[in-house]
């Protein structure tokens, strides 16, 4: 009986591998766009452009980061935002510590603690003095909470939608006791004022070329890395999971272990999606965790194709870049939204699989055309 | 805490939970018998809030006179929606979350570019605008108004549920689809009903809710959330469970905020949800709607 099963599944592995294509081919093409990604610069000198599509980069990230754990593990984790929030405090954090004292109370002392009455720093601001903490909590934070929660749902076999709302829930709750604690996180405002980053004296500034490369740079290692993931045999156990749970767990396999591994991965690239997020932004605030931006990710990856990092990158990219080149007229980022929601709705019910599949189906006709 | 503190903050409760019951009742009929997660269903809150509006304001009637046709209204266009968009769906549950994001965000826009951005406000009806001394404690005539209407939608929808042979085909549909139309039940058009009805709620509940809270285009996005809590709490399969989940709910907020704030009160009461959802996912109460 179980041989019978092992031949199924292998089966359906072998003809998913088929469907996506080859390795090389596809390494190629990844290679190619970050190539192109890396020449942005090379083309936009104008600063304020630059640091725009800084942050489609970012967004870029952040989808890469739920494909792998919604497109590849199943996990519909409707609280992407809250590692990518968590990380972009840790960063906000200790760059405000580095201000020019001008912006800051006495001992250094964050403004926004002077105006509500703090008179000393909170224990937790203290390690976030030294900024190799503060990256190390930027990653490390987001991903023990992302694990301890997967932990909590999966060992007890929670599927689903349910996956859905628990996470959707926790993001609401961290969201709004961050915004409860203003004395600590500066409440609606968030933090501002921020140092610029400076690592080994080199400056990274949030509107020069600089913090564009950082950000290309690790835009390029998470792609490549999740790639690397998914041609694992971890990652073709997160395919089959997401396909057929129950086989899975037949073989032998603790399932809860992969989706709390595939749930921790993605909070480590959202951690330092963040991360870079503050860099850029030059502030944190608790909208970087709201259910909207949460909601979006699931979006670019669902019109990108969840099943394709590459497409769900592209997808954040070229819908975020979208909205912010219609952004300098209010009308027209309307009627662009509204736009949106119609070519949502039409992808969800027609392409499944989103751009990438339609691209994939299109290459696959032409192929086999061309074998006849 | 005194006696007249506790009866002031269970009134609060109450009210809190009649508000949420209205929201959930729609959803709680949608999800729990076409398996649809309908995100857009804070949409159609909103959409019976700026219905109540446009007639008040275009037509001048009041809000009793408006409720009629904000239900008609609203239920229509839940048909329409079910019939273009849901039905093609029901096979693929988690992409009906996607879809009906992507209605909300139309219905959003729409309203956005049409009655604009700013915020707008609906008239108590005058009979209502005064306070009834309760047990000692001060209530608002609109808030009991509230409880006793969504007591009566209640009540409306477990007759329409249990005792109407509408119902015993929708429930014949939940519990085996292919038996249902062997029996030459059609479920397309039960199912089409079955979102129109819940729209139509979802649209009532918007119209008496806006002359307590300002109206404007986001405004369905709070209620939907609390929605779902209420329903997945209350069991999906449950009408009475949603009623006590709402209470509960209700009641919880109420009392928490009292002793805290608003803030810790609501993330202490998701925090409970959460908890509960992973050790009793078929919700507190699942005594079922199927027979």
């Amino acid at each position: 009986m179980s041989a019978v099963i092992e031949k199924e599944s292998e089966l359906t592995i072998n003809t998913g591998a088929k469907r996506f294509g080859n390795t090389t081919s596809q390494v190629i093409t990844y290679a190619l766009v970050c190539a192109a990604i890396f020449l942005v610069p090379s083309i936009i000198d104008d600063a304020y452009l630059l640091n725009k599509f800084s942050t489609y980069l970012i967004m870029g990230m952040l989808a890469i980061a739920l494909s792998l754990s919604w497109g590849y593990a199943g996990i519909l984790n409707l609280g992407q935002a809250l590692s990518f929030g968590l990380g972009s405090y840790c960063m906000a954090m200790t760059l405000k510590l580095r201000t020019v004292p001008v912006h800051t109370g006495s001992e250094g002392l964050p403004d926004f603690m002077v105006w509500n009455n703090v008179e000393t720093l909170p224990l937790i601001w203290q390690p976030f003095h030294s900024f190799t903490f503060a990256v190390l909590a930027g990653i490390f934070i987001p991903v023990l909470f992302s694990m301890l929660l997967g932990w909590f749902m999966f060992k007890g076999r929670v599927t689903g939608v349910y996956v859905a709302i628990i996470t959707l829930a926790v993001l609401v709750v961290v969201n709004l006791l961050i915004i409860d604690q203003q004395r600590i996180t500066g409440g609606f405002n968030g933090i501002t004022d921020l140092a610029t980053l400076e690592v080994f004296g080199f400056e990274f500034d949030a509107y020069g070329s600089s913090a564009y490369y950082l950000i290309a740079i690790f835009l390029t290692i998470c792609l490549f890395l999740a790639l690397a993931i998914t041609k694992s045999k971890t990652g073709k156990i997160f395919q089959a999971i997401r396909d057929h749970e129950d086989r899975v767990r037949y073989f032998g396999y603790d399932v809860a272990n992969y989706q709390v591994f595939a749930i921790g991965a993605s909070a480590a690239i959202a951690g330092l999606a963040g991360m870079l997020y503050t860099i850029v932004m030059e502030f944190a605030s608790p909208t970087f965790l709201g259910v909207k931006i949460s909601l979006s990710i699931v979006i670019w990856c669902a019109v990108g194709g969840r099943h394709s990092l590459l497409g769900s990158m592209l997808g954040a990219i070229i819908i975020v870049g979208m909205q912010g080149s219609l952004s300098e007229s209010e009308t027209f980022l309307e009627t662009w939204t509204l736009v949106m929601g119609f070519v949502f709705v039409i992808v969800v019910l027609f392409m499944p699989k989103g751009l990438a599949g339609a691209v994939e189906s299109l290459i696959l006709k032409i192929k086999s055309r061309n074998q006849e | 805490m005194d006696p007249t503190a506790i009866m002031s903050q269970l009134i609060t409760g109450l009210s809190i939970a009649s508000i949420l019951l209205l929201v959930a009742l729609g959803l709680a009929i949608i999800y729990g018998s076409t398996g649809v997660i309908n995100l857009a269903h804070g949409e159609f809150v909103m959409l019976g809030a700026y219905s109540a509006w446009a007639l008040q304001t275009f037509f001048s009637l009041n809000l009793f006179q408006s409720l009629f046709f904000i239900f008609v209204l609203t239920a229509l266009l839940g048909w329409i929606i079910e019939r273009v968009v849901i039905r093609h769906l029901y096979a693929r549950p988690l992409d009906t979350i996607l879809a009906t994001w992507g209605i909300g965000v139309i219905s959003i826009q729409a309203i956005r570019l049409s009655a604009g951005g700013e915020l707008r406000y609906v008239e108590m009806p005058s009979q209502l605008a005064s306070s009834v001394s309760f047990l000692g404690v001060d209530v608002s005539a609109f808030r009991i108004f509230i409880l006793i209407f969504s007591a009566a939608l209640f009540i409306l929808t477990w007759y329409l549920m249990f005792k109407t042979s509408f119902g015993v085909k929708l429930r014949a549909i939940t519990q085996n689809p292919e038996v249902a139309s062997s029996f030459g039940i059609n479920s397309d058009r039960i199912f089409g009903l079955t979102f129109a009805y819940g729209a139509g709620l979802a649209g009532l509940a918007g119209a008496l809710i806006s002359p307590l809270k300002s109206v404007y285009p986001e405004m369905g996005t709070p209620y939907v959330i609390d929605a779902f809590f209420v329903v997945v709490l209350g069991g999906v399969e449950s009408l009475m469970g949603t009623v006590f989940s709402a209470i509960i709910l209700g009641e919880l907020t109420s009392f928490i905020s009292f002793q805290s704030n608003d803030t810790i009160a609501k993330a202490l009461v998701l925090l409970a949800i959460v908890i509960l959802i992973r050790f009793r996912p078929q919700g507190l109460f699942s005594s079922k709607v199927r027979g």
